[in-house]
Parts: C-alpha cells; sequence; structure tokens
C-alpha cells in the first residue's frame, strides 16, 4: 500500500455538491444569451418598427386607440419582429445539426432538451425584452406628444406573446430540419402566415377568425381607452392560442431529442398536449365571441367590471347658450365642436325636441360600416343630443375643421328631423337640407359634406346621392322652405315635426 | 539539370489524362462548390417556390386591398426565392477557401448569376397558374433587384443572415405601397415597363453580385454573426 492510497479522500468542492440543475441552466442561458445572433438583428429591426409601425401612426390623431390600431390592432409590430425571430430561432435551433454535433452534446450530463430550451430560451428573451423595450420607448414618445387616453397594455402583452411564439415555431423549424436554409424557410413562412392572418381578418369579423393575431375586425372600439376600458377578452384568448404554440413547438422538440430518459419523454409528450389544449380551446373560446359596445365580449372569459364606463370630469362649453360637455380625452377639440354646433342648435331653439344640452357618448364599431361612424341621437326629458366624436375625422392630423364641423351640422340636424340610422324618408331628407343650408351648410356643399369619410352610412344615403349636384326633388323642396322667412319657417316646423319625425309627412306636404 | 528539365515528367509520374477525363476533372471543382453552397437543395426550393406561386395564382390567393395589395402574395414568394439564393453565398470553409481557391470569385458570380437565372426561368414557369401582376417582365425586374439585395446584405452580415435584406425590403415595401410612393426605389409600385424602376434594380443587381464576387459572403474568413 502506498502513502497515497493511506491519504483520506478529499470531498468534493462544496460548491459542485450544491449546483443545483436550475443553476447550471441559468448558467448555460447565460452562455446562450451571449452566443444569441438575435442582437445582430436588432438595429435592423429597430429600424424597421420605426418605419413600418411608428412613423404611419404620427399621422393619426393623438388618441392612444386611433395612434395604436396600425400598428397594434392591425398586428404591424408582430409584423415587424415575428419573421425575423422566427428566421434567427430557426438558424439557432440548427446549430447543432448544421455543425454535426449533435451526438456530441447529447452524451452530456445535461438532458438535451434542456440545453435546447436554453437555447431557444437566449434567442426569446433577446426578442421578446427588445420587443417591451422598442414598444415602451415608442409609448413615451407618443406620451411627450400629448397623446390621450390610456395605452392598449392588452394588446403589448399579444404582441409579446407573439414573437414568443414565433421564436419556439422558428427554432423546432431548425431543429427538426437543420439547414442554412430553415432561416429564410422560418423567416417568410412567418410573414406568409401573417399576411394570410391579415386577409382573413379583413373578411372574418365574427368566429375563429377572431383570434388571428392580425385580424383588426372589432378588437379596437373607437373609444377605448378613452371612454371605456379596454376589453381584456380577446386578447387573453390570443395569448391563450400563441402560448400553446409555443408550448407545443417546444414539446415537439423533446420529442425529437435523443438520449434524454423515459420520464422526460412522457414529459414532453404532456407539454406538446398542454400547447395544443391550449390553442384549440383559444380557437374554440374565439367562436363564442360577439361584438358589444365596449369591444369583443368572450363569455366564459369575460369580468363584467371590464364594462363600466371611465368616469370622469367633463369638459364643457357653449353652442348657443346650450352647453356641450365632452370627455377631458377630447378636450381639446371642444372649441370646433362648440362652433360647429351653435349654428344648429341657434337654428332649431324653440322647437319641440331641440336639445338642451350636448353630452359625448361612447362610439361603437361597426363591422358592416367599414371604417363608418354612429349616427347622433336626440333622447330623454329634457332632450339631449349624444354625441359620438369617434371615428369622425378630427382636426388636426387627419382632418380638417371645415370637414368636421359640417359633419357635426349634419349628425345633429340628422337625429333632429328623427331620420334615425337610415336615409329618412325624403321629406326628412328636405327638411335636413334646409337646416343645414340655414345653419352654414350651403346646398351646393351638401353632397360633398354627405359623401365624407367617417359618417354612418345611413347619413351618407340622402338627397339625391352623393357627390352628384344639389338637384331633385328633394333639393327642390328644401329650396322652397329655405326661402320662406325665417318665423314662417319656424312656425311651420312647430307644427309639422311630430309628423316629419314619424315619417308620415310626404314631400308634397312641404311648404 | 536546366530550366528545361522541370518540365519533363517526374520519374514515376502516370500519363497525361484524356481529354475527358480533363474535362471531368475540370467540372469537379464547380460542382464541389456547389455542393458546398447547398445548391441542390436551393434548386429544390426554387422549385417549391414555383409551385407556391403557381398554386397562388391558380387559386386566386390574393389580400384584400387596391393593387398593390393584389401582387404582394406574388412578391413575396419572390422574395422568398432571392433570399433563398442570397442563403447559397454562406461558406462552411472561411479562410483556407481564400486563401487557396484562385476560382472562388468565378465560382461566386457563376453561381449566383446561374441559380438567378434558374430562380427566374422557375418562378415564370410558375406564372402560368394565372395572371401574373406585371407579368415575366416584372418578375425579373423584382427578383433581379432583391437578389441584389440579398447578396449586399451577405457581403455585409454574412451568409447566413442573407435572408434579412430581403424580408426588410419586402417590409418597406409593405407599407410603402400603401401610400403610392413614387420613388423607383420601391419598384415593385412601378408599371413593368418603368425605366427608372428597372435601372435601380438592374444597379442594385450589379452591386450585390460585384460585392459578392469580389469580397464574398461576410463569413467567408471574416469576422461574422454567431453561428
Amino acid at each position: 500500500m502506498t502513502a497515497a492510497a493511506e491519504a483520506p479522500v478529499r470531498p468534493a468542492p462544496a460548491r459542485a455538491t450544491r449546483l443545483t440543475p436550475p443553476l447550471s441552466f441559468l448558467r448555460l442561458l447565460r452562455i446562450e444569451l451571449r452566443r444569441s445572433a438575435m442582437p445582430w438583428l436588432l438595429p435592423l429591426i429597430a429600424a424597421l418598427f420605426w418605419f413600418d409601425s411608428y412613423r404611419p401612426s404620427t399621422g393619426q390623431t393623438p388618441l392612444y386607440v386611433l395612434r395604436t390600431f396600425w400598428n397594434m390592432g392591425q398586428g404591424h409590430t408582430i409584423i415587424d419582429f415575428g419573421p425575423f425571430v422566427a428566421g434567427v430561432a430557426a438558424w439557432m435551433g440548427s446549430r447543432d445539426g448544421r455543425r454535426r454535433t449533435a451526438d456530441l452534446v447529447t452524451a452530456t450530463a445535461r438532458p438535451r432538451w434542456t440545453a435546447q430550451l436554453a437555447t431557444w430560451a437566449g434567442t426569446a428573451i433577446w426578442a421578446v425584452a427588445a420587443y417591451l423595450v422598442f414598444t415602451s420607448v415608442m409609448f413615451a414618445i407618443y406620451a411627450s406628444q400629448g397623446v390621450k387616453g390610456q395605452p392598449p397594455w392588452w394588446w403589448v402583452a399579444v404582441g409579446a406573446t407573439a414573437v414568443a411564439a414565433f421564436s419556439a415555431a422558428g427554432f423546432a423549424v431548425g431543429v427538426f430540419w437543420p439547414s442554412r436554409f430553415a432561416a429564410p424557410l422560418a423567416a417568410f413562412g412567418g410573414f406568409l402566415a401573417l399576411i394570410m392572418s391579415s386577409q382573413t381578418g379583413f373578411h372574418d369579423s365574427t368566429g375563429w377568425a377572431l383570434i388571428l393575431p392580425t385580424n383588426s375586425n372589432g378588437n379596437f372600439q373607437p373609444d377605448s381607452g378613452l371612454l371605456y376600458p379596454w376589453l381584456p377578452d380577446l386578447p387573453i384568448a390570443r395569448i391563450m392560442l400563441l402560448a400553446g404554440i409555443a408550448i407545443a413547438a417546444l414539446g415537439l422538440i423533446g420529442l425529437r431529442a435523443r438520449g434524454d430518459g423515459p420520464w422526460l419523454r412522457r414529459l414532453t409528450v404532456a407539454v406538446t398536449a398542454a400547447g395544443v389544449a391550449a390553442a384549440g380551446t383559444a380557437v374554440g373560446l374565439a367562436t363564442t365571441a360577439r361584438l358589444s359596445a365596449d369591444g369583443i365580449v368572450i363569455p366564459a372569459l369575460h369580468d363584467a367590471a371590464s364594462d363600466r364606463p371611465f368616469s370622469y370630469t367633463p369638459r364643457c362649453g357653449q353652442a348657443a347658450g346650450i352647453p356641450v360637455c365632452l370627455s377631458p380625452s377630447y378636450g381639446r377639440w371642444l372649441p370646433e365642436v362648440t362652433a360647429a354646433l351653435g349654428p344648429v342648435f341657434s337654428e332649431v331653439a324653440g322647437l319641440p325636441g331641440a336639445p338642451v344640452r350636448a353630452t359625448q357618448v361612447g362610439t361603437i364599431y361597426n363591422s358592416g360600416e367599414g371604417g363608418g361612424g354612429q349616427a347622433m341621437t336626440i333622447g330623454g326629458r329634457p332632450p339631449v343630443l349624444s354625441l359620438p366624436l369617434g371615428t369622425l375625422g378630427l382636426p388636426g392630423a387627419v382632418g380638417t375643421a371645415t370637414v368636421f364641423a359640417d359633419q357635426l351640422r349634419l349628425l345633429a340636424v340628422h337625429a333632429f328631423v328623427g331620420a334615425g340610422t337610415d336615409a329618412g324618408t325624403p321629406a326628412q331628407q328636405a327638411v335636413q337640407a334646409a337646416l343645414l343650408q340655414g345653419a352654414g351648410v350651403p346646398f351646393a356643399a351638401q353632397p360633398r359634406v354627405l359623401s365624407t369619410t367617417g359618417l354612418p352610412s345611413g347619413a351618407q344615403a340622402a338627397g339625391n346621392g352623393p357627390p352628384g349636384p344639389a338637384t331633385g326633388p328633394v333639393y327642390a323642396a328644401a329650396l322652397r322652405l329655405a326661402a320662406r322667412p325665417p318665423a314662417a319657417r319656424h312656425a311651420w316646423l312647430a307644427a309639422h315635426l311630430t309628423a316629419l319625425r314619424s315619417g308620415q309627412l310626404t314631400l308634397a306636404q312641404l311648404p | 539539370m536546366t530550366a528545361a528539365d522541370t518540365r519533363e515528367p517526374l520519374p514515376g509520374a502516370g500519363p497525361a489524362l484524356p481529354a475527358e477525363h480533363r474535362a471531368v476533372a475540370a467540372l469537379r471543382l464547380p460542382w464541389l462548390y456547389l455542393v458546398s453552397r447547398r445548391a441542390p437543395v436551393a434548386l429544390g426550393l426554387l422549385a417549391g417556390l414555383a409551385v407556391l406561386l403557381w398554386s397562388a395564382l391558380h387559386w386566386h390567393w390574393g389580400i384584400a386591398g387596391g393593387r398593390a395589395a393584389q401582387q404582394f402574395i406574388s412578391l413575396t414568394i419572390e422574395t422568398a426565392a432571392a433570399a433563398v439564393i442570397a442563403v447559397t453565398t454562406y461558406g462552411p470553409f472561411g479562410e483556407p477557401e481564400r486563401a487557396t481557391g484562385r476560382w472562388l470569385p468565378c465560382l461566386r458570380l457563376g453561381t449566383a448569376a446561374a441559380l438567378t437565372a434558374i430562380g427566374y426561368g422557375a418562378l415564370a414557369a410558375g406564372a402560368a397558374g394565372g395572371a401574373l401582376p406585371g407579368g415575366t417582365l416584372a418578375l425579373l425586374r423584382n427578383l433581379a433587384g432583391i437578389t441584389g439585395i440579398g447578396l449586399l446584405t451577405a457581403a455585409a452580415l454574412g451568409g447566413a443572415l442573407g435572408w434579412t435584406g430581403p424580408l426588410a425590403y419586402l417590409l418597406v415595401t409593405e407599407v410603402a405601397l400603401t401610400g403610392n410612393p413614387t420613388t423607383p426605389w420601391v419598384w415593385p409600385a412601378r408599371p413593368p415597363h418603368d425605366l427608372g424602376g428597372a435601372l435601380c434594380a438592374a444597379l442594385l443587381f450589379a452591386a450585390g453580385t460585384a460585392a459578392i464576387t469580389l469580397l464574398g459572403a461576410r463569413d467567408s474568413g471574416r469576422h461574422s454573426a454567431p453561428e
């Protein structure tokens, strides 16, 4: 026996014995974060994000719901990130296969699936963090520009989950096809899927298609985050779908991993099944969705507390002595609104049903209207004019003050004559034209006003049809009415408004 | 011993190769180069994209919207073909190949030009499935120009990332098309016979092939993104 054999066995370093699997995973993750190709593409993605997501939004009215409809509602932030992330993840996923080191790393102590998850996580963390940073910077710029309303945080969460899902799907492509072409295949496949999703989204406003990440039907209500909260129902369903896709893709990778034990194989099967179940459940939930006044409601996910409108102290002004009150978010347009409604209120002052107050109400998106707006209504005792402003071309970034004023006058008069949600009877159209003339919208300009975008289709289809000349029997009757002395016109209206609103009056009965 | 003596075959050397063997030997280098660049797989992918284009045109896949939206699927497929060509520039050998490959510039140029020509032929055949927006002339312009972008990207970032340039251009085009652009650099928005768009596309293709011929992809012996 030698001296060496007699020496006591030196205990293993305490640090090594305490090296728990999570810690070793974190160390592996740190290496993967340093070796990821994702940071190389972030400058390019940042430039595209500015060009594609931020720059077009600056042309919109400074309200969060309008600024973010292009980049969040239509999913352009996802389009800017997703394909690139999928491509890079495929490149990272194909690494061992391309280098023919798969057998080598399979023999290491760490299960193959765990090591692959670390590689994927390295890419996904870079991508999701970059998405959140870019979006936060965009919102910070919006805030510095005085954009009003509540940012769509739920849709930010959808975008971040979509980026993670693209990274997982791309990584799976790289693992299953370890080729240099895996990256472009994943990237362009992802891009094609997104634009086809947009295509389906433009067509389908109900059913399963609502789950598609770039479907913009009904997900952004005109006054979401302004007069009422963003409804989380549809975002939650989309997060379920995208997270399910990510989990299923990562589970599939584990199914393919060689050398992992039966316990791990069972786990990967369970993970894959859970991902598929989550995605399937999300699609099933989307089929139960319906459009409410505040947005898309999914009964199984809906919280009634989300329906409560925001409470606020309105900003009020006077239009011909009648108070007009708007949400503080729309406060900057109060002077334009009062200036527009003043002539209308003067024209109808003292007549039965003339409003004594005007109050802003939330606008409801109607997919049948396309981008069209919502009619004003007059109701209650004393009568109050309800003003939905959300879809009109607010002066500033998009609309002009003149068009905005003309639209407000048209919608107010349209409500006053009782035309409702359609064009109204010929007599109602004629009285509407005469009152508009009195409120400062000349006959010659009315066909143009009736054809402006943002109006509900009912208000647009009046008279002889836009944008033709102001001629025909309706305008002839309107000319006759407008030509009468104001006192006589006022008296005739006071006597006939009830019959006019009920639709019993004909053109021939007009003076 | 004179210098002339050195021209004699060394003792024990075999007889000179016959002409047909010399031809086979001459083709061996291009073939090995093509295999190292995975050109056969690229050809398969180009054929697959041609089938996809045929399907898209035959079954009228489209995106709701104006003229720009109508051509977007075909433009995506053309861009994917350009990306595949750009990714073939990735070389696994790096510095040793650069140091010893006398014919390397010619092989790079020949491969890029041949794959572009084959890609155009395949997509033109796929366009027989229906009415391709702009016709085959616009297809040639789009494919050449975006391939040039891909080759320039490969020279700048590495062959493995050669697909990023075409994809970025596609995204820029998507936004630009919605706004009726006037610049010829967004050539997919221009008519097929537009000279400005054709010149821009040709210029980029020439710049891309020149860069890839003279410099090669960035990963060929120079520092590049993680692999």
